[in-house]
């Protein structure tokens, strides 16, 4: 096993790998940029380096500062986390130049499976089905005359892309022309890549992915599978494991294909095959994901595994012990991403210093996080704070504690997106598992009427809480005015106390 | 001490005591209700009014409005101190001709606080639209009459509709 691992990573991400290898009695090394000296991570580990100035590119992307931190620090692996240099296959083949085990797939794997046109190529070689759609780049005219013969709707994708740039939906002939366009100048611009691929649309499909986890001895297990369809313009916010809509018999064929498509990518390590499921449970390969994902927690508290460790195990050459025949899913878990971003304000990242906050426990609930009181949240990356995870006997159960654990956290300073989960978890769609990856982004067209359920009840309890506000505003504002009363007679020196209170007792008295 | 609290278009009068490390507070008009307050870290406040239990975090904004928030729901307040009379809603500048109040956010009208041939003033609350649990009061940019209202109580409004107009 190791005896220090560099963790490549910040915010709770990092958190996460430093807690494993505590656990695990091996040292955590942190790194940070010159914003980061005060992040939880840096403060968690055992071990901290200053690898740079704020901008990624010139800190937690610089390979060359993460291996000089390793090397000097006498670190013997290197988790990424995710994000960052998870998926670059140049920090595998640098940490094996330096003889340092990186925690993750061979590089050879990363570029097989990691490239979307590679892995689906792949795919179809392991007949494990895919969109229809191109392998390869293709040309306009051509994907043109494609798109026409499996008849609209289509999707342009940039072979690069990811997170929604570079992507168009084109639902007629009339549209295409336009939509190449853009796609390729929008793929070219986040990705330095204009070449797109064509898939066919599908209509309300699901997003589902299954963990599979392969060690260096040929064996690989799947951990099952997570639903992520509830998404905001193609970023997941909530996931979930099981899924609502899979069966044991489509949990079967999915892991099975997972598993035959990380055996013929030479994977080894912790990856997730994502798929699309139709309405008729039909599941279509989209992209592998040759790393740990945000949302593995779901995953973990259904199994009642660490993925984090065994990333570790399997990285130090142990042999899984379990087969995947053996992991039936036991409950239900969801997870919320709770950003710093304002759902008022289209979305908006706000950053800024926490000033206060509570964060809610009891039966359970799990917050994976980052941040902490009087900590000033940076804009310079991902405004992701804490994932807040529940898990229960059954669905219900789960989203009842997760409701329960959104109304004891309150944050104040910044905003947050918590309302957008509060207002999605009494959506009766939602509850019934009625959803796609699209549900969320039609939700947010819709003008948000008055909540279900007993509308009497709650008007009474929120006229309660509204009394009770106006209150603590009061009190604040009383406060407040004693505080700032010596300055209104700031060319004087100080006012007597004594002074004050007299003033004070006078006025109540003539109020 | 009394304030004078505005907060999703209604006015309270609250009164305050000192009671040993806290409050006592009652409500004008609310006979019978009291409430003892306790500030149990700096601005956050244990309110049992009438026995219920809240817990309110206050936050002043550089507007100087306080948002308050509590179990998931979230309100912005303005309060006049009766002794400085500092008059927030009357200050800035304000707009001028005939002015088309939109809504800012897609919502649901609460409540109406005019109807057409209202003498306004600026600043001067006309409804309050709620949005993710929030409740937003819409205010009056200008002094003036309230020419027409365009929505009802109780419907739901998409961003950018015009709901009212001050002229």
């Amino acid at each position: 096993m190791f005896s220090k691992i560099l963790i490549a990573n910040r915010g709770e991400i990092a958190v996460r790998i430093l807690r494993a290898c505590r656990e695990l009695g091996i040292q955590s090394v942190a790194v940070f940029s010159e914003v980061d000296r005060k992040s939880l991570h840096v403060r968690l580990a055992d071990e901290a380096h200053f690898i740079g100035p704020a901008p990624s590119r010139e800190s937690y992307l610089r390979i060359d500062k993460l291996m000089d931190v390793a090397c000097r620090a006498g670190c013997d692996a290197v988790h990424p986390g995710y994000g960052f240099l998870a998926e670059n296959p140049a920090l595998p083949r640098a940490c094996s130049n330096v003889g340092i085990t990186f925690i993750g797939p061979p590089a050879e794997a990363m570029e097989s499976l990691g490239a979307k046109t590679a892995g689906r190529q792949l795919a179809r070689r392991v007949e494990v089905p895919t969109v229809p759609g191109t392998n390869d780049p293709i040309e306009k005219s051509q994907a043109r005359a494609l798109a026409q013969s499996m008849a609209y709707p289509v999707l342009l994708k940039a072979v690069a892309g990811g997170g929604g740039k570079g992507m168009r939906l084109v639902r007629s002939d009339a549209e295409f022309e336009s939509a190449f366009r853009d796609a390729a100048s929008e793929a070219m611009n986040a990705f330095g890549d204009e070449r797109l691929y064509l898939e066919k649309y599908l209509e309300r499909p699901r997003h589902i992915e299954i963990q599979i986890l392969a060690d260096a001895h040929g064996r690989v297990v799947s951990l099952g599978e997570r639903e992520c369809s509830i998404q905001r313009r193609h970023q997941k916010v909530i996931e979930e494991a099981p899924s609502p809509m899979v069966t044991p018999e489509l949990r079967r064929k999915m892991s099975e294909a997972a598993v035959r498509l990380a055996r013929a990518g030479g994977y080894v390590n912790a990856g997730t095959m994502e798929f699309l499921v139709d309405q008729n449970l039909n599941f279509y390969f989209l992209e592998v994901n040759t790393r740990l994902q945000v949302e593995h927690p779901v995953t973990e508290q259904v199994t009642g595994l660490d993925v984090v460790k065994l990333q570790i195990a399997i990285a130090a050459g142990h042999r899984l012990p379990f087969a995947w025949e053996s992991i039936t899913p036991r409950g239900h878990a969801m997870e919320v991403r709770l950003y710093a971003e304002d759902p008022e304000n289209n979305f908006f990242p706000s950053p800024g210093k926490i000033l206060s906050r509570h964060v809610p426990g009891g039966a359970g609930i799990r917050l994976d996080e980052g941040v902490y009181e009087s900590w000033t949240v940076p804009n310079d990356y991902d405004p992701l704070l804490s994932k807040l995870i529940a898990w229960g006997n059954s669905r219900e159960e789960t989203i009842a504690r997760l409701r329960r654990a959104l109304d004891e956290y309150t944050i104040t300073g910044i905003r947050t997106n918590a309302a957008l989960f509060r207002r999605i978890l009494q959506e009766p769609e939602f509850l019934r598992g009625e959803i796609h990856t699209r549900w969320l982004d039609e939700l947010l067209q819709r003008p948000h009427a008055a909540s279900s359920g007993s509308p009497g009840a709650q008007d009474a309890d929120s006229n309660q809480a509204c009394k009770a506000a106006a209150i603590a505003a009061a009190i604040w504002q009383a406060r407040e005015s004693s505080v700032q009363a010596p300055a209104a007679d700031s060319n004087k020196e100080s006012v007597s106390r004594w002074k004050l209170e007299g003033r004070r007792e006078q006025l109540d008295r003539t109020l | 001490m009394k304030y004078e609290v505005l907060i999703s278009g209604k006015t309270h009068i609250v009164e305050l005591e000192r009671r040993g490390d806290g409050w006592q507070a009652s409500i004008a008009g609310e006979s019978g209700v009291t409430a003892d307050v306790s500030e149990i870290a700096p601005n956050i406040f244990s309110i049992l009014l009438s026995g219920h239990s809240h817990e309110i975090y206050v936050t002043p904004t550089s507007v100087g409005q306080i948002q308050l928030q509590t179990g998931g729901q979230e309100f912005t307040a303005e309060v006049s101190d009766p002794r400085s009379w500092r008059g927030r809603r009357h200050s800035g500048a304000e707009a001028e001709g005939r002015q088309q109040i939109a809504a800012p956010m897609p919502g649901k009208v609460v409540r109406l606080l005019v109807k057409a041939g209202d003498a306004v003033e600026a600043g001067q609350g006309l409804l309050v639209v709620e949005a993710m649990k929030m409740q937003n009061e819409i205010r009056s940019p200008k002094s003036g009459k309230v020419e027409r209202v365009l929505i009802a109580e109780g419907q739901a409004v998409n961003a950018g509709e015009v709901l009212c107009v001050v002229v």
